[in-house]
């Protein structure tokens, strides 16, 4: 704040011919309307005149300095007039008053107007300084003299306090970087100029980091606030005083921050690699720290399950499922093109699931490694067989980005004993081979393990398949659920399309009114029981509707990865209940794919869709039971 | 000479109106009055002066007396700002 930003040529009147306070202050006031300031002259008045009851503001050697903190008060702003002749404002020092600056400050402003008054009465301190004030041919010239004597008293050595110099500064971040995000900057920010204290917040939203603090910022700040549910960039801060905590405490509990942050007890902050997890590691619960990692994961994770998922639904509208039902969604060139976007979408999800987690555990080295541990999870290599065999699904990310994450951990603890010397080729070299080289040699060793799962329930189905019709629908339609795109739903899928292949029409229908089932229930629990969901989630749980009706599961994925407990099971009964339903009413499909679009052709469609339904209510009632509403 | 540290307690600081009613509260005493805060000195007598401290809630001063009547000076200080100057 510089009084010349606060007092503009247009506020100020030279040798003005006043007779008495009231003539002044009117002129002083009619300026503040005529600049803006002020929204309601009268109201500004009274509170001006309230102030001047309690004791003049005329402080001697003529000068007055009027001021009221008025609700008419828009924003803080300074008029200002030169009365040679002077006016009697009943000064402590009996003499008129010849130089009269009026300061407008809005209610709850904190302490600027006490910064204002000071700095005007400092400047004002120096007789020559008024004399010259006083002589000022014109406004531009009054406000060159003022602006001159502010560098010369403040120019070099501005206090911490002012405009470029923040003495507080904020990181906000949640999962989805929507809303709590900017909740919590917005929080701070205005606490802190309620208390008169420069602050400064950078929100990591969901558009990438806005409002960046600039190294020269961090130097000079005296403490940071991280007030974040995800991990954010941290080396910078090396060396301060950080304070970390939940958006949630940025949210609600503003002021108790910026006061622990100006207190100066908070804990200086060192960040050397492995250092970090430890050092916070007593400051968030185990549970906290999974759950922000799964979070950094899905959140990533879900534009590319949006994008591709509706980009396939369209093709589907836009493909005719006469001309091939086996390959429904790319008969036509236009459906193949949608379908083939889609379908390459889809094929970076879990890999960016798992990069995301690890690189959440990690940091950036952690990425690489994560990555590439998800796409093995997808391709399903093994030793034996390089080339991939069973996917091991959206848990088999999860589970290597877990262990990405943790490798690099691991790594970065045993190189930590290796001569500063060797530091620069650590994360260009070092991690990224060996850990890309170990997470290789895990999910090789985990993968046959999932094959073996698929290949006994490929097995088990087989047997089943003579047994009672509506207990294998139960069947297939729960392993639809229980891992989305993993062994079990593979296992199911395979039994299915099998089944077309051999003549037998009514398994396939269990098997996709099964995958239809997550979406849609997680759809129907996000617009029912909105008070379980974050605002992001409740975005996409619309595009579920669409994913769930065109046989596309992966739309439940995030909500699967970021809550599994809860989602999964909820899932797999409403799907186990449609399938049940489906086989019960002897409903028959013929293609493999198409969700809604090839309900035409399925065998007693009617009951099917009552079966859908059925099932997806089922599923949405039970998360609804099982999830907890979200906190505020 | 005497001197006691206090804190400024009242919301607005020791903005116009406390000023003013301190300076001339003090300048009925013979004694100099100090007030240092922030590692400046600011004459307890001079409004301006004070005012030009900017000293915020919170803000910690040593108020300083030094003259014949120092005692009473500092103890009239003391009680002004601690009691938040009616506020």
């Amino acid at each position: 704040m510089r009084i010349t930003d606060l007092l503009s040529k247009d506020a100020v009147v030279l040798r003005a011919k006043v007779s008495n306070k009231e003539e002044a202050f009117d002129m002083l006031i009619d300026l503040h309307e005529k600049i803006g300031s002020i929204t309601n002259k009268k109201l500004y008045k009274e509170d001006i005149m309230k102030r001047e009851a309690q004791g003049p503001t005329a402080i001697g050697d003529g000068i007055a300095i009027p001021h009221a903190k008025s609700s008419a008060v828009k924003k803080p702003m300074l008029t200002a007039i030169t009365v040679p002749d002077g006016v009697d404002l009943n000064a402590l020092d009996q003499q008129p008053s010849k130089l009269i600056f009026m300061i407008a400050a809005p209610e709850g402003g904190g302490d600027t107007h006490l910064e204002l008054l000071s700095r005007l009465t400092v400047m004002l301190m120096d007789a020559s300084f008024r004399e010259e004030l006083l002589a000022a041919q014109n406004t531009d010239a009054f406000l060159k003299i003022i602006d001159r004597k502010e560098t010369e008293k403040y120019g070099h050595e501005e206090p911490v306090q002012k405009k470029d110099g923040y003495r507080i500064l904020a990181v906000t971040a949640c999962p989805t970087g929507i809303a709590h995000t900017f909740m919590a900057a917005e929080a701070l920010t205005n606490k802190a100029a309620e208390m008169g204290i420069n602050l400064k917040a950078e929100t990591n939203g969901s558009g990438g980091a806005k409002n960046v603090l600039t190294r020269q910022e961090i130097e000079q700040a005296d403490a940071i606030i991280i007030a974040a549910d995800k991990n954010v960039e941290m080396a910078r801060f090396d060396g301060k005083r950080v304070i970390k905590t939940s958006v949630s405490e940025g949210i609600h509990k503003p002021e108790e921050l910026i006061k622990r942050a100006l207190s100066g007890d908070a804990p200086v902050y060192h960040h050397n690699g492995a250092k970090t997890e430890e050092r916070y590691s007593g400051d968030e619960s185990f549970g906290r720290k999974i759950y922000k990692h799964l979070m950094n994961g899905v959140s990533h994770m879900l534009p590319f399950v949006v994008g591709g998922g509706i980009l396939i639904a369209l093709a589907f509208l836009l493909d005719d499922y006469a001309i091939d039902p086996s390959n429904f969604g790319k008969n036509t060139p236009l459906a193949a093109f949608f379908k083939t976007l889609g379908d390459t979408a889809f094929g970076f999800m879990l890999p960016i699931l798992a990069g995301y987690i690890a690189m959440s555990i990690a940091d950036r080295p952690g990425l690489a490694v994560g990555f590439v541990g998800g796409a093995l999870a997808v391709s399903g290599m093994t030793f034996l067989n390089p080339d991939g065999g069973i996917s091991a699904g959206f848990l088999g990310a999860l589970f290597a980005g877990f262990v990405g994450g943790y490798i690099v951990v691991g790594l970065r603890k045993i190189f930590s004993k290796l001569p500063d010397s060797l530091e620069g080729i650590k994360p260009v070299l070092l991690y990224p081979l060996l850990g890309v080289l170990l997470i290789g040699v895990v999910m090789c060793a985990v993968n046959p393990l999932i094959a073996m799962l698929n290949e006994a329930l490929n097995n088990g189905l087989r047997s089943m398949g003579t047994t009672s019709k509506v207990l294998l629908g139960i069947v297939l339609g729960g392993m639809m659920s229980i891992d989305m795109g993993g062994p079990f739903n593979k296992a199911a899928y395979v039994f299915g399309t099998a089944s077309i292949a051999s003549g037998e029409y009514d398994i396939m229908a269990a098997v996709m009114i099964g995958g239809m089932i997550p979406p849609l229930a997680i759809a129907l629990c996000s617009t029912f029981f909105k008070n379980r969901f974050t605002p992001a989630e409740r975005q996409s749980g619309l595009v579920n509707y669409i994913l769930g009706l065109c046989f596309i599961s992966e739309g439940a994925i995030p909500f699967a990865a970021a809550d599994p407990l809860r989602v999964i099971p909820s899932c797999i009964v409403g799907s186990a209940v449609a399938g049940g339903l489906s086989m019960l009413f002897g409903c028959t499909l013929m293609a493999p794919h198409g969700g809604i679009f090839v309900f035409p052709v399925v065998g007693n469609w009617p009951m099917y869709l009552l079966a859908l339904v059925i099932g997806s209510v089922v599923g949405c009632i039970m998360l609804a039971f099982l999830k907890k509403p979200v906190q505020k | 000479m005497v001197s006691k540290k206090t804190k400024i307690i009242n919301e607005q600081g020791l903005h116009m109106r406390p000023a003013m009613e301190f300076a001339q509260e003090m300048a009925k005493f013979q004694c100099d009055v100090n007030l240092k805060f922030n590692g400046s000195d600011f004459n307890g007598k001079s409004v301006i002066n004070i005012m030009a401290g900017a000293m915020k809630c919170g803000s910690e001063i040593e108020v300083q007396c030094d003259g014949a009547d120092e005692e009473a000076a500092l103890a009239k200080a003391l009680e002004m700002i601690e009691s938040g100057f009616g506020e």
